[in-house]
């Protein structure tokens, strides 16, 4: 019965964290932007937190740079399980225009598993919600740690 | 016999009806309205209304991390701490004449219990041994300062008003105070007592710690303060706490100053309070979290020791004229 609940409470919930990773700003300004009035994430039980002890969903943005990824490791491995890790941009996806630069040592995907991509630069608002939802199709699967 | 039939109905007043049971669907029912009316009157659509419980039952079933740098007992037991004395409040407040724990001096119970949860968060946060919890919990006693002299304030002026009538001297009595009510007609209609109205709604907010006095919890700034290393179980602890505050101050308000006796039926009585705390709660925490932001630390202090106490102030005073 509580399982039940609580397996149905896991996907009406999530509580994102958002880390820049060297980002330029323009990601997080849009993730940002869903929580307001046009698109309205928090209609899915959205919200966003302070800290990642509190969050399901983590949203990576920025190219990995050598001076975040020790901080990034140390802020996704605070992030109690189920976690999902969602990379948001092309930065973490595939370094982008940064790529081959001295200080940046992404992909993402070489440092921690990523369950979700989104793709473009910045990409659109639409693309973000529709990651949001496939996050939570993969938050569904993952069984937690009662 | 008779002590167990007595010990029978504590239990169940403890447990079930004003008590755990009870506080624990409405606030959470309670805190989702708060959250769907902030959302509508920002022309957002919104969360749905049971949104608080989801999000305890999905901290329930998530992983909880205890710090190393924690001292682990007074880290898991605060919380539970809190709840404990809050959901005691609940039941020495009357619904409508009905008294469950009658007894001579309860609102100064109430006024001891009510500042236990927000010890309990300075407990909590210094036990988790976080920078971020450190700055949070001096500026949770700030906002303790802050708003509990205008309280007190307050409820001595009532207790003036209500006790002048019944027995000539200060009570401390909600049920007196009910009891004078039913006779005289309620507190709100005393325009003496108007002031010290409009200061407790500004008090809400600030006990419950929703947008304009959240300084403690400020997400954006301080990482949630108290909360930062709390995860799982224990937060969703804290939330709930949190949510039964947001009840147990509004029907402390409908008991202060809309009491009284009544309907003759139990239920209705009921349907009225709960009714009259989800207008006020809309009224001093919903809206104003709508329309303003965050205020700083030392403007929480100097808001409050200026507009709440010179309120009250005037109250008590025009009461002690015998206006």
């Amino acid at each position: 019965m509580l399982d039940k609940i609580i397996e149905k409470s896991r996907i009406k919930s999530p509580w994102i964290y958002h880390i820049n990773a060297g980002s330029c700003n323009g990601c997080d300004i849009e993730l940002i932007a869903l929580l307001g009035p046009r698109f309205d994430v928090e209609r899915f039980g959205v919200k966003l937190t302070g800290t990642p002890k509190h969050a399901d969903i983590v949203f990576v943005t920025g190219p990995v740079t050598a001076q975040t990824k020790d901080r990034m490791l140390r802020v996704i491995s605070q992030v109690p399980d189920p976690k999902v890790i969602v990379s948001l941009g092309s930065c973490p996806m595939s370094c982008n225009v940064f790529k081959g630069s001295y200080s940046v040592v992404g992909p993402l995907e070489k440092w921690v598993p990523v369950d979700v991509s989104i793709g473009g630069c910045a990409p659109k608002p639409e693309a973000i919600i529709d990651g949001l939802i496939k996050a939570l199709d993969i938050l569904k699967e993952k069984r937690g740690v009662k | 016999m008779e002590v167990l039939k007595t010990l029978l109905l504590q239990m169940f007043y403890v447990l079930i009806f004003p008590g755990f049971l009870f506080c624990f669907v409405f606030g959470m029912f309670l805190s989702g309205i708060d959250r769907k009316m902030v959302a509508r009157m920002q022309r957002r659509i919104g969360p749905p209304i049971t949104q608080p419980f989801y999000d305890f039952f999905k901290l329930v079933g998530k992983d909880h991390i205890i710090p190393r740098k924690a001292s682990k007992k007074a880290f898991l037991l605060a919380p539970i701490f809190g709840l404990i004395s809050i959901v005691i409040i609940s039941v020495f407040i009357p619904i409508f004449g009905f008294n469950f724990q009658g007894s001579t001096a309860d609102i100064i119970v109430i006024l001891y219990l009510i500042t236990i949860p927000a010890l309990s968060l300075v407990f909590g946060g210094s036990s988790s041994g976080s920078a971020y919890a450190s700055i949070g919990i001096s500026r949770e006693m700030v906002t303790m300062l802050s708003y509990e002299l205008p309280l007190v304030m307050i409820l001595l002026s009532i207790g003036k008003k209500a006790g002048a009538a019944i027995n000539g001297n200060v009570t401390f009595s909600l049920a007196d105070i009910g009891k004078y009510q039913s006779l005289y007609g309620i507190i709100i209609s005393k325009w003496a007592l108007i002031p010290a109205a409009i200061a407790f709604l500004l008090i809400i907010p600030a006990e419950v710690g929703t947008v304009p006095f959240d300084v403690a919890e400020a997400e954006t700034e301080i990482c949630e303060g108290p909360l930062v290393e709390y995860s799982g179980l224990y937060l969703g602890i804290y939330k709930l706490t949190q949510a039964v505050k947001m009840f147990v101050m509004g029907s402390l308000f409908i008991a202060l100053f809309f009491g009284g006796s009544g309907f003759s039926n139990i239920f209705l009585n009921i349907i009225l309070m709960i009714i009259g705390v989800i207008i006020t709660i809309v009224i001093s925490v919903s809206f104003v979290r709508s329309i303003l932001g965050r205020l700083k630390v030392e403007q929480t202090l100097k808001f409050f020791w200026t507009v709440p106490t010179a309120l009250s102030a005037i109250s008590l005073i025009l009461v002690y004229l015998k206006y």
